[in-house]
């Protein structure tokens, strides 16, 4: 056993150095490294001196012989036991000797390894008491080595130089302990030869690197790589794979084991199987197993699957429509012009088809143009059909669906029901008179109560009465040399024949004398004007507080006026724009808007008193005027017009037209509706009763609004005049009913004076009963137009 | 001072989402989207406003409301739809890794539902869903039965697959027997895109498309995945509709199909109708040909039917004899189905319309005539529409498929022919009468069975919208056809309808014009006669001065047709003060000739007053106008706008009527 491990040993070593290119190879490597394993303990030694010649001189052949029996008993590697073989003079002689040779070595001839073996046995067999054979091995002796499997190395420890560098010393290398691993002697040149003729058994011509000898392989060896290269295992054994001996089943016992009865259930079948049985049985019954079929029968049988139809609207229930859903709208029917033979009138004309050729196909507002055939085999396929239907899906799952309102009502019925023309007679239409006459922009106009005269006030400073129908001048005088007369107001009775008109800060109050005025009238008018010059100096003083300036002095013009006619002289702080009276005539409102505090009073004419009702205005007033049927007052400033309970003396009302410079306002003869000019071009009417903010807004002018009136006499009209040069006359109904409201309709433009410089038309008044109206012009006339 | 509201927390930009913010939720592909958005009829939806909703939306973003997309959220498809995303994976995974066996596995698989594989889906819960009633599916038919329709006559390719066009084919097959044998087909319409078809069906008119039997042709970029997606859906509804059709008048549903008859091109024939029970088998089996065509003559059929009819009176007036008064007077109130007739007793009770009871039921319009088609003639939907309305015998030319009831042209009981070829001259129709191997049996072109009437296809149609049949010689061969008009235009007031006269239709002012222009071509021609140097003299003058003036009135007919066209005030304006020059100058004219006749005159004075009318009515319209805010004058302007183009075409179409039968009256 000890000679084949270290045969293995002493293979391994060979083959270690110089064969490894030759046969590289991984299992190869195995074996080797473990073999050189085992090589270092070599040198200790059981005491088997005596085999030590022997075993010396075996040592090269052994590799060899040994390999057939290695084999056999592999298994038996005892490594600790292993006697030791060479001895080292022994072994350094045999090296000695080979390096003297050629490089190509010859291992010695062969010896008789199984006597070799039994020598090297490290047991004796004995009988035991029972004559059987009892092995008795050697005693171990314990050095230090003697146990040590891991204690190895190479012999030389030159490391991984080439041998030739030793080439000029007697030496190879060095062992591990230091000392010179001494030439191996080589045969002579002859020998060699010999070698060379006859070459030994497992010749490689190679030199083992750790030894020197030559390296030669074994029968067992080369047989091992010719394995390995074949790719068959490296070892041979008979056969890897045997078939198992099966020692219960196939070897009947003549006895049985046990003696126990067969069981029942051996007999019965088994309830576990019926189980599982049942349980596929059962799937294959529900369908969930199917049985096998040919792929086509399956697509048969599912294709005929795929048409299982059944009642889907058995249980239908109907649903309240979802208000968000829209559902698709269907295309329209076709037309008459889609017929295939369509009534002639459908076809297109030449330039209509060539229009539609000609347009772009998204622009065309049909996809087709109406053809005729007049037989049905002539007509052909329609080529948009896919098309057409594409977009319909399209449409269908991509367009956003919204629902519009189409209003599918005539549209006459949006317009508002207007009175005809005709109901809306009589208003003026035409320029009847034209006053000529005043130097200079007639700055305003009033016809008298009764109808009959006209005044008229302008820059050049006088005040004219007019005969209205014919335009005659019956009376002028000049109140101012400087400033113009601003304003002119009849007093609205016609008990008396009053004119008041305003020039700077000054108010005249005059009796014109007129054809019409008789003796008696003219007397109870310059009753009237003079009643208050007694009240005046008897009440005035007591309530003034000393040192206070009044509001007005009311005095007598001078006698130069006074003969003219002008018979009342009031002074105020500041100019007057305005006088408006009270419809009974006692009293009268005057404005002047750069009058601070004082800018509006109230005066009496009865009394020759002035009060300044405001102590207090926000925004500069524009105008003020009495309500015609309440004690109310209102006054316009910029922006709102307040309305002012005269008794309680509180503010009942602010009305916010919304516009941005009021000019004008005017209050309707029924008291409820006001209207409002401004310098910002638009005429509002309010409804009072309504709201604050206005009823309508007309924007029907292109310069600022300067005067708006209503007819006082009964006519639903109202007129505007404004700096374009032009008056507009509207029809405005208020009606009875609270309920509705007042319709307002624009009627006539009436468009004569001439602007100069920006002004147009200053001032308008209707007549008293007639659908007649007077405008004053910045042009110095002032027209009537019936 | 509240809480501070974050954006986007609520009101619009909650309530709509953008499709890719709803694929994303839904963790679909958009194909995927797409697919379940059709089926379950979810659509996108328009914000009021785009920048509340999204600030960064585009133009072209598309947005869905959230809840429509949180409904999809439960759909069962969406499970469907990730399992199949999932073995295309599996399967792409293994072709990847060159696994073909096991992608041929999975693939296989796929086709087995119930192993781990493609997963199958139905659409019959979708179905259920979107249409909650039998009549909500109904009024929804419309587009799918275009759909189908174009479908079934589409060549197969590989986005159409054979199959299906097939499927297609037989579900509209089967929804046509069921109008035939309801009898609810009720117009149709012969157009240039195809034949529409208007069938009434428990009260919901369907209106529908079917193209003429030629190759489609797809132009323009059609993406058929997604008209595929419509037509899947499509056949579903129309397989469950068809079966709640059938069971409704109890026939079975799917009705039987004869693939071999098919194959030779029956269509309609290679269906067998049968009843759920006996009581309606016979009925039902006498719709199709195919046993008419095997059984007995049909000659002789009706005179036998007519004997055992007779025998059966006979018995019949027996047994009332035997029961005497007292059973005849039970004979005579039957209990039926039909509304009693409810007279007024007394005066002054309100009459209630009752439905009325034509003596001539439409569906059987055709009942009693045999039909033979020639082969030049559509036989496909000539067979239906007469088949709907009552017909029973049809034959035609075997080149036209199988299914006639004859196809022996000679067969003496046919009644009516349809032929659609034109008259060949005679010479001609000889030579060609010995050539023609194929038609070597029937008579030659021009030769007719004596007895026969012989119509154009259009009679079918004609006769059918208006219910009655129309005379046979309007339609004959090679007649010129009267115009074939849509019979779902609603006539509506003041549009132009091509049916009524166009004295019926035409303003006052056109009449006038009308009739001057008459007069004028009369006057020019009597002029002309009297002395032909003055007219062609004066003519000349109008060419050459124009409108400046007018020397007679000629030039003044002229001015009318311009003004006729442009209503422009200007125009207007000075139109007349040319109409007042011209009446001067026409008056010169008058008095130099005898015979312009009064009449002209009061003609035109009709025609100015006519003008000033219209003038003072366009003058209050203004100022109507300017009464209104601006907002409802934009709106009063814009319908104006559209009802001016409305009757601007009705105008131009009733121009060309007049020219046309001016030209014809010539």
């Amino acid at each position: 056993m000890g000679s084949k491990i270290t045969d293995k040993k002493r293979k391994s070593k060979d083959s270690d150095s110089e064969s490894e290119d030759e046969l590289g190879n991984g299992l190869f490597d195995g074996v080797l490294s473990q073999s050189e394993d085992e090589e270092d303990y070599l040198p200790s030694d059981d005491g088997g001196e005596d085999e030590d010649a022997d075993e010396s001189e075996s040592e090269g052949s052994d590799g060899f012989e040994d390999e057939g029996d290695e084999d056999e008993d592999e298994d038996g590697i005892l490594s600790d036991d292993i006697p030791s073989d060479i001895d080292d003079e022994e072994k350094m002689d045999k090296l000695v000797k080979q390096q003297e040779g050629l490089e190509i070595t010859e291992p010695g001839v062969d010896p008789k390894p199984k006597e070799k073996e039994e020598e090297q046995r490290n047991y004796r067999i004995e009988r035991d008491a029972n004559g059987g054979e009892r092995y008795v091995y050697d005693e171990i002796d314990p050095v230090y080595d003697s146990d040590d499997t891991d204690a190895k190395g190479p012999v030389n420890t030159i490391g991984n130089i080439p041998l030739s560098f030793y080439d000029s010393y007697p030496h190879i290398g060095y062992d591990i302990n230091g000392k010179k691993i001494m030439r191996p002697a080589t045969g002579d040149a002859l020998q060699s030869l010999l070698d060379s003729i006859e070459v030994p058994k497992g010749w490689t011509g190679l030199t083992d690197i750790n030894t020197g000898n030559p390296l030669n392989l074994s029968q067992e060896e080369l047989e091992l790589v010719r394995r390995v290269q074949t790719g068959l295992l490296p070892d041979d054994l008979e056969d890897p794979y045997p078939d198992t001996v099966e020692y219960f089943t196939s070897i009947e016992e003549k006895m049985p084991l046990s003696s126990a009865p067969e069981p029942k259930r051996r007999f019965l079948p088994s309830k576990n199987e019926a189980k599982q049985i049942m349980k596929l049985v059962r799937a294959i019954r529900e369908g969930r197993i199917l049985p096998y079929k040919p792929p086509e029968e399956r697509e048969r049988e599912e294709e005929e699957q795929e048409e299982v139809h059944f009642d889907l609207w058995q249980n239908e229930e109907p649903q309240a429509p979802n208000p968000m859903h829209i559902p698709a709208p269907k295309l329209p029917p076709p037309g008459y012009d889609l017929s295939y033979n369509p009534p002639e009138e459908y076809l297109p004309s030449k330039e209509e088809r060539e229009e539609w050729e000609n347009a772009d196909p998204e622009d065309r507002e049909k996809e087709y143009l109406p053809q005729k055939y007049n037989a049905l085999r002539k007509v052909p396929a329609w080529d948009n059909l896919v098309k057409e239907r594409f977009e319909r899906c399209m449409d269908l799952y991509l367009a956003p669906r919204v629902r519009k309102n189409r209003l599918n009502i005539d549209p006459n019925s949006l317009l508002p029901k207007l009175p005809s023309p005709s109901e809306l007679k009589p208003f003026p239409t035409v320029v009847q008179t034209i006053f000529r006459g005043h130097d200079g922009r007639v700055r305003s106009v009033a016809i008298d109560p009764t109808g009959v005269a006209l005044a008229t006030g302008g820059d050049d400073g006088t005040v004219r009465v007019w005969e209205l129908l014919t335009g005659r001048q019956v009376w002028s005088v000049k109140l101012s040399s400087d400033e113009p007369v601003n304003t002119v107001r009849w007093r609205p009775t016609k008990d008396a024949f009053v004119l008041a008109a305003a020039a700077g800060e000054e108010i005249f109050l005059m009796v014109p004398t007129h054809a019409s005025v008789t003796p008696a009238l003219d007397q109870a008018s310059r009753d009237i004007l003079a009643a208050g010059f007694g009240y005046a100096t008897n009440g005035q003083q007591q309530s003034l507080p000393v040192g206070k300036e009044p509001p007005a002095k009311w005095a007598r013009p001078g006698t130069k006026l006074e003969d003219e006619g002008v018979l009342i002289r009031i002074t105020v702080r500041s100019t007057v724009k305005v006088i408006n009276w009270h419809r009974r005539g006692d009293h009268f409102a005057t404005v002047s808007p750069a009058g601070q505090r004082s800018s509006v009073a109230i005066h009496t004419l009865s009394k020759h008193l002035t009060q300044i009702p405001f102590r207090k205005l926000s925004g500069l007033a524009q105008t003020a005027a009495f309500h015609p049927l309440r004690p109310l007052f209102f006054v316009a400033t910029q922006r709102t017009i307040r309305c002012y309970d005269l008794q309680k003396l509180e503010l009942v009302k602010v009305v916010q037209p919304g516009a941005k410079w009021i000019s004008s306002f005017d209050i309707h003869p029924g008291g409820d509706n006001l209207i409002v000019g401004s310098y910002d071009k638009r005429l509002l009417w309010h409804d009072l009763d309504l709201s604050n903010r206005p009823y309508k807004t007309m924007r029907f002018h292109s310069e600022a609004i300067r005067q708006v009136r209503y007819h006082k006499g009964g006519l639903p009209l109202f007129a505007d005049a404004s700096d374009d040069g032009s008056l507009q006359i509207f029809h405005g109904k208020v009606p009875n009913d609270q309920l509705e409201n007042p319709t307002i309709v624009p009627v006539k433009m009436l468009k004569g004076h001439k602007v100069v410089n920006k002004l147009g038309v200053l001032d308008i008044d209707w007549h008293p009963r007639e659908p007649w109206c007077v405008s004053a012009g910045a042009d110095g006339t002032a027209r009537l137009w019936m | 001072m509240g809480k501070l509201k974050k954006k986007g927390q609520a009101g619009a930009a909650k309530n709509y989402i953008t499709r890719t913010q709803a694929v994303k939720k839904l963790q679909l592909s958009l194909p995927d989207f797409r697919k379940l958005c059709i089926w379950k009829g979810i659509y996108p939806r328009e914000p009021r406003n785009r920048k509340k909703v999204s600030k960064s939306a585009t133009a072209s973003t598309t947005f869905y409301y959230t809840k429509d997309i949180q409904y999809l959220l439960h759909e069962p498809l969406l499970q469907k739809f990730r399992e199949q995303k999932v073995l295309e994976k599996k399967i792409s995974r293994a072709l990847g890794r060159g696994d073909v066996s096991d992608a041929a596995r999975l693939e296989r698989n796929a086709a087995r539902p119930d192993k781990t594989g493609k997963p199958r889906y139905t659409l019959n819960h979708v179905i259920r869903e979107r249409y909650p009633t039998f009549i909500d599916a109904l009024r929804d038919l419309d587009d799918c039965l275009s759909m189908l329709f174009l479908f079934a006559n589409l060549p197969s390719t590989t986005a159409v697959p054979a199959k299906m066009i097939a499927r297609c084919e037989r579900l509209c097959l089967e929804f046509e027997h069921y109008l035939i044998t309801s009898h609810s087909l009720r117009k149709s319409f012969l157009s240039i895109k195809g034949i529409y078809y208007q069938a009434t069906i428990q009260g919901e008119d369907i209106l529908w498309l079917v193209p003429y039997k030629f190759n489609q042709r797809v132009v323009g970029d059609v993406d058929f995945r997604i008209m595929g997606t419509f037509v899947e859906f499509y056949m579903t509804l129309l397989g469950f509709v068809n079966y709640r059709l059938y069971t409704s008048i109890g026939l079975k549903y799917p009705p039987k199909f004869d693939q071999l008859k098919d194959d030779q091109g029956a269509e309609l024939g290679a269906f067998a109708l049968e009843g759920v029970n006996i009581a309606t088998k016979d009925d039902a089996k006498a719709i199709t040909n195919g046993e008419a065509e095997h059984g007995p003559d049909p000659n002789v059929q009706a005179e036998v039917d007519k004997i055992v009819q007779q025998l059966r009176d006979e018995s019949d007036e027996k047994a009332a004899e035997e029961g005497g008064a007292p059973e005849d007077a039970e004979g005579d109130e039957k209990p039926s189905d039909a509304i009693d007739k409810f007279e007024p007793v007394a005066p002054g009770g309100d009459v209630l319309p009752q439905p009325s009871y034509s003596s001539s039921d439409p569906s059987q319009l055709f009942s009693k005539f045999t039909f033979f088609l020639s082969r030049e003639t559509p036989r496909q939907p000539l067979e239906f529409i007469l088949r709907a309305f009552g017909c029973k015998r049809i034959g035609w030319d075997s080149v036209l498929g199988e299914g006639a009831f004859t196809t022996d042209e000679s067969d003496p009981s046919i009644t009516h022919q349809i032929v659609d070829r034109p008259v060949v001259q005679a010479a001609t129709s000889e030579g060609g009468d010995g050539e023609d191997n194929q038609t070597s049996q029937k008579v030659g072109p021009n030769r007719r069975y004596p007895g026969r009437v012989y119509v154009q296809p259009q009679w079918v149609w004609d006769s059918v919208n208006d219910e009655e049949l129309k005379s046979p010689e309007l339609y004959a061969p090679g007649a010129a056809l009267p115009p074939h008009l849509s019979p779902f235009v609603k006539p509506t007031q003041g549009q132009y309808d091509p049916t009524l006269p166009l004295e019926e239709q035409q303003t006052e002012g056109e009449a006038i014009d009308a009739e001057l222009e008459d007069a004028n071509g009369e006057g020019e021609e009597s002029e002309v006669e009297n002395d032909m140097s003055v007219a062609s003299d004066d003519e000349e003058e109008d060419e050459g001065e124009g409108e400046e003036e007018d020397g007679d009135f000629g030039g003044f007919s002229e001015g009318e047709e311009e003004e006729a066209s442009d209503d422009d005030e200007e125009e207007v304006t000075r139109q007349r003060q040319r109409e007042l020059e011209a009446e001067i100058s026409g008056r010169a004219v008058q008095s130099d000739k005898k015979n312009v006749d009064a009449k002209t005159k009061a003609k035109l004075e009709a025609k100015k007053a006519l003008e000033r009318k219209k003038k003072q009515e366009a003058e209050e319209l203004e100022r109507a106008k300017g009464m209104l805010s601006k907002k409802k004058r934009k709106l009063f302007e814009q319908m104006q706008y559209t009802n001016n183009k409305k009757s601007a075409e009705d105008l131009k179409l009733r121009q060309k009527r007049r020219k046309l039968e001016k030209e014809r009256k010539a």
